[in-house]
C-alpha cells in the first residue's frame, strides 16, 4: 500500500458525564492512502462517529482524546484550536448524514460553497464565486451558475447532499470523511452520490473514510474495512479478508443478517441475539461475549480475558480480536 | 383463490394546498389511481423512492385518512365512508404498525397501558393472561408489562408496536418502514418475527419499505410505486428477477450488493422525481425514462399483464421482455 496520507494509533475517547466516564472509543487504530477508501462498520453506537469526529478534533469539551492522529506524520491531536481550524475543511474535509442541517437556510447554496472556499483562500468574492460555481457543476447540479443562487429549501435531498460535497471539496482536502453520507437517501440517488465520490477520487486522489451500516455499499466502494464493536476494533483486513474469509463472530453475524436484493431469499436471515452494549458496560472478557454463538468453542477464557487483534490468513493485513483461532464454521 | 382481506379501487388521495389568491387552488396528488387487492396469508412489498406515496396509500388503506376518491373494501365490505364508532370492526381485521418505535409509543404508558389501548378501542378489557401472550409472541416477557418505552432497544420498541397491533388479533398488518431506524442485526430479528407470526397466526402484511433487500426477504409479492400510482405489480420473484417496468429495472440496479468484485450494470437514473403537484402528462416516469418515446407524453399507460406471465403487470408503451423460458 502507498503510504497513507492518514494515520492513527491506539485512539481513545471518554466521556466526561454525571453518571461518570463513558469510554466510548477504546484504542483504535486505522490508515488510509491516497485515493483509497476505508470503511468503518458497526451497530450503532460502537463508536464510529466519535472516532471520526475525534480525527478533526471536533468532539465537546467533556471528550478527552489520546493516542496519535497523523496526518502526512504530523501530530494533529493536542494541536491548538486556531491551527486545527486551518486544517479542517481544508486538509480534512468531513460530510455527514444530514445534509440539511450542515446547510445554512438563509444563504444561498453558491454563497455558502464560496465562503467555504474564502475560509482557507485569500481570494476575492468574485473568485470565491466562480469557484464555487465550478465545483456546484462538477458534484452534478443542473445549470449550476444559475442554481448557486438557490437556498437549501429549494432543492431536494439529493441535490442538498451534492452541495454539502462541493462544500467539502471545495478545497481539494487530501483526506474526506464521510459519516453515514447516504443514509437518508433513495437508493437512486446513492447510486448518484457513490459514482461522485468514486469520480472525485479518481481524479483528485483524496482519500476517503466511509463510515456506513450498508454492507452493500461498503462492499462495492470499499479497499479496506475496519469493524468496530464496542468502541474496538472487532476485525479488519481488506474488503475481501472481510466479506470472503470473516473472522470474527460478529463480522459474520452481520453478514448474515443483511438481506439480499440478487439472489432469491434464505427461508430466515441469520441474526445476532440481543443489542449492543453500551460504551465501558462490558469490563472483563470479550465485549461481544453475551450475544456470541461461538463461545462453546473457546470456554472460559470469551469471559475472563479479552481478546486482541491478532493475523488472521488474507490479503494483507487481516486481523480479528477473538479468541477462537482459526474462522469459526458458520453456525445458522 | 383465498379470501380477499383488503380491496382498494382506483383510489385517489390529494392534499390541499392553500394557495395564494389570485393562484389557482393546487393540489398535491400523494396517490393518483391505485388498484390493490390482498388476499389471505399473502405479504405484499410495496416499494418506490420518497415522495412516492406509499405512506399515505398505507393511510387510506387502514382508513386513517379519507380517500379523495375510489373505494375502500375490506373483507369484501365497502368501507369508504364509514366513520366513528362503525369504524371499530374494521380496525379490528386491520392495524398498522409505524416506522419510529419511540414516536409511535406514548411515553408516559407502561407496556401493559400501551398493549391495552386498542381493546379498550373496542370496548374490551384485556386480562393480564392475554398481554403477557401478546408479549411472549413477540419475543418479549412478562416483566416487560410494568415498563416503560424508553427502558427499551429500538428493537424491543418496535416489537411493542408490532404486539400492540396484534392485540385485536387483526388479519392484516400494514407495516410502514417497520425496520428502517434499526441496525441491521435487529432489522433481522425483526424479519424473522414478522415471517414466524405470519406462519403460526396466518396474517398476512402491507410491508412499506424502502429497502428492496428488506421486502424482497418477506414479500409475495410486490407492487412498485412512482409519483402515486402503482407503475408494475406482480409476484416477487418475478419482479426481482425480470422487472418489466423501466423504473424498477432501474430501482433494482441501484442496489448495491454485499459482495466485493459483483459489478451491477446499473442504470442510474437522472434528475430528480417531478413535483407531485403537477406530474407530467402521459407516463409519469417518462421524464427520467431511458426508454420515452412521444407516445409516451401522451396518456398515461394502465398496468397490463407482461408478455408470458398473468400475475405480473406493468403500466409501460414498451416494457422490458420476459426471460426466455417464460415465453415458451
Ligand atoms: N398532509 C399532507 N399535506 C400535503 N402533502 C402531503 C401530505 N402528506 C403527504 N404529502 C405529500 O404526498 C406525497 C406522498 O407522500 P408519502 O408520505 O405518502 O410518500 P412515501 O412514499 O411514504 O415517502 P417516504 O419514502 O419518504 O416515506 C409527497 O409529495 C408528500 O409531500
Ligand atoms: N457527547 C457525548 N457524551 C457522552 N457520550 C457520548 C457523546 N457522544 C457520543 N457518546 C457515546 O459514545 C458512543 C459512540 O457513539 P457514536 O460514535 O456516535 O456511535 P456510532 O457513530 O457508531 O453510531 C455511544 O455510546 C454514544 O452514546
Ligand atoms: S472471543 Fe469468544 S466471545 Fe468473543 S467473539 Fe471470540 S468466541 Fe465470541
Ligand atoms: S411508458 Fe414510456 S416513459 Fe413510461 S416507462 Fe414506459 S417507456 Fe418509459
Ligand atoms: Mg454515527
Ligand atoms: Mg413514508
Amino acid at each position: 500500500m502507498a503510504d497513507p496520507v492518514l494515520e492513527v494509533h491506539d485512539l481513545k475517547v471518554t466521556f466526561r458525564t454525571e453518571n461518570g466516564s463513558v469510554p466510548a472509543v477504546d484504542g483504535i487504530d486505522f490508515a488510509v492512502a491516497p485515493g483509497q477508501t476505508l470503511a468503518i462498520v458497526g451497530e450503532s453506537g460502537s463508536g464510529k462517529s466519535v472516532s471520526s469526529s475525534a480525527v478533526i478534533g471536533l468532539l465537546p469539551s467533556n471528550a478527552d482524546v489520546s493516542g496519535e492522529v497523523l496526518l502526512d506524520g504530523r501530530e494533529l491531536n493536542g494541536l491548538p484550536n486556531d491551527e486545527l481550524r486551518k486544517i479542517r475543511g481544508n486538509d480534512i474535509a468531513m460530510v455527514f448524514q444530514d445534509a440539511l442541517s450542515a446547510l445554512n437556510p438563509y444563504y444561498s447554496v453558491g454563497w455558502q460553497v464560496a465562503e467555504a472556499y474564502r475560509l482557507h483562500h485569500d481570494v476575492s468574492k468574485k473568485v470565491a464565486r466562480r469557484r464555487a460555481v465550478e465545483m456546484l457543476d462538477k458534484v452534478g447540479i443542473p445549470d449550476a451558475a444559475r442554481r448557486a443562487d438557490s437556498y437549501p429549501h429549494e432543492f431536494s435531498g439529493g441535490m442538498r447532499q451534492r452541495v454539502v460535497i462541493a462544500m467539502a471539496l471545495v478545497n481539494d482536502p487530501r483526506v474526506l470523511i464521510a459519516d453515514e453520507p447516504t443514509t437518508a437517501l433513495d437508493v437512486t440517488v446513492q447510486a448518484q452520490i457513490m459514482r461522485l465520490l468514486d469520480d472525485v477520487q479518481d481524479e483528485f486522489g483524496t482519500a476517503l473514510i466511509l463510515i456506513s451500516h450498508d454492507l452493500g455499499v461498503v462492499a462495492e466502494v470499499a479497499d479496506d474495512v475496519l469493524v468496530m464493536y464496542a468502541g474496538r476494533a472487532a476485525e479488519r483486513g481488506t474488503v475481501r479478508d472481510l466479506f470472503f474469509r470473516a473472522a470474527h463472530p460478529y463480522s459474520l453475524g452481520l453478514l448474515g443478517a443483511m438481506p439480499r436484493v440478487d439472489v432469491p431469499p434464505k427461508p430466515r436471515l441469520t441474526t445476532i441475539p440481543g443489542t449492543p452494549p453500551g460504551p465501558g458496560s462490558i469490563t472483563t472478557g470479550c465485549p461481544f461475549q453475551p450475544r456470541c454463538a461461538y463461545t462453546h468453542l473457546v470456554g472460559e477464557r470469551c469471559v475472563t480475558e479479552r481478546p486482541e487483534l491478532t493475523p488472521r490468513p488474507g490479503e494483507g493485513d487481516h486481523e480479528a480480536a477473538c479468541h477462537l483461532g482459526r474462522r469459526p464454521e458458520v453456525i445458522l | 383463490m383465498s379470501e380477499e382481506l383488503l380491496n382498494l379501487k382506483d383510489v385517489k388521495k390529494y392534499f390541499g394546498l392553500r394557495g395564494v389568491p389570485w393562484q389557482k387552488a393546487q393540489a398535491v396528488r400523494a396517490v393518483d389511481g391505485v388498484n390493490l387487492v390482498v388476499r389471505k396469508g399473502e405479504t405484499i412489498g410495496l416499494v418506490g423512492e420518497s415522495g412516492s406515496g406509499k405512506s399515505t396509500l398505507a393511510r387510506v388503506a387502514t382508513r386513517l385518512l379519507d380517500p379523495t376518491q375510489g373505494r375502500v373494501e375490506i373483507g369484501g365490505k365497502d368501507v369508504t365512508r364509514v366513520k366513528g364508532r362503525r369504524l371499530r370492526p374494521i380496525r379490528r381485521r386491520i392495524q398498522m404498525v409505524f416506522q419510529d418505535p419511540q414516536a409511535s409509543l406514548n411515553p408516559r404508558q407502561s407496556v401493559a397501558t400501551i398493549l391495552s389501548t386498542p381493546f379498550r378501542a373496542q370496548g374490551l378489557r384485556p386480562t393480564r393472561a392475554q398481554l403477557v401472550e401478546l408479549l411472549e409472541q413477540v419475543g418479549l416477557a412478562e416483566e416487560h408489562l410494568v415498563r416503560y418505552p424508553h427502558e427499551f432497544s429500538g428493537g424491543q420498541r418496535q416489537r411493542i408496536g408490532i404486539a400492540r397491533a396484534l392485540s385485536v388479533k387483526p388479519d392484516l398488518l400494514v407495516c410502514d418502514e417497520p425496520v428502517s431506524a434499526l441496525d441491521v442485526s435487529v432489522q433481522a430479528q425483526v424479519l424473522n418475527l414478522l415471517a414466524d407470526l405470519r406462519d403460526e397466526l396466518g396474517l398476512s402484511y402491507v410491508l412499506v419499505a424502502h429497502d428492496l433487500a428488506v421486502v424482497r426477504q418477506v414479500a409475495d409479492r410486490i407492487a412498485v410505486m412512482y409519483l402515486g400510482t402503482i407503475v408494475e405489480e406482480g409476484p416477487a420473484a418475478q419482479v426481482y428477477e425480470s422487472p418489466a417496468h423501466p423504473y424498477t429495472k432501474a430501482l433494482l440496479s441501484a442496489v448495491p450488493v454485499p459482495e466485493p468484485g459483483v459489478t451491477r450494470d446499473r442504470i442510474v437514473l437522472t434528475g430528480d422525481v417531478p413535483t407531485p403537484i403537477d406530474p407530467p402528462s402521459g407516463c409519469p416516469f417518462r421524464t427520467r425514462c431511458y426508454k420515452a418515446e412521444d407516445v409516451c407524453a401522451t396518456k398515461r399507460p394502465v398496468l397490463e399483464p407482461v408478455e408470458g406471465s398473468t400475475e405480473h403487470r406493468a403500466a409501460c408503451y414498451f416494457p422490458e421482455p420476459p426471460p426466455l423460458e417464460r415465453t415458451q
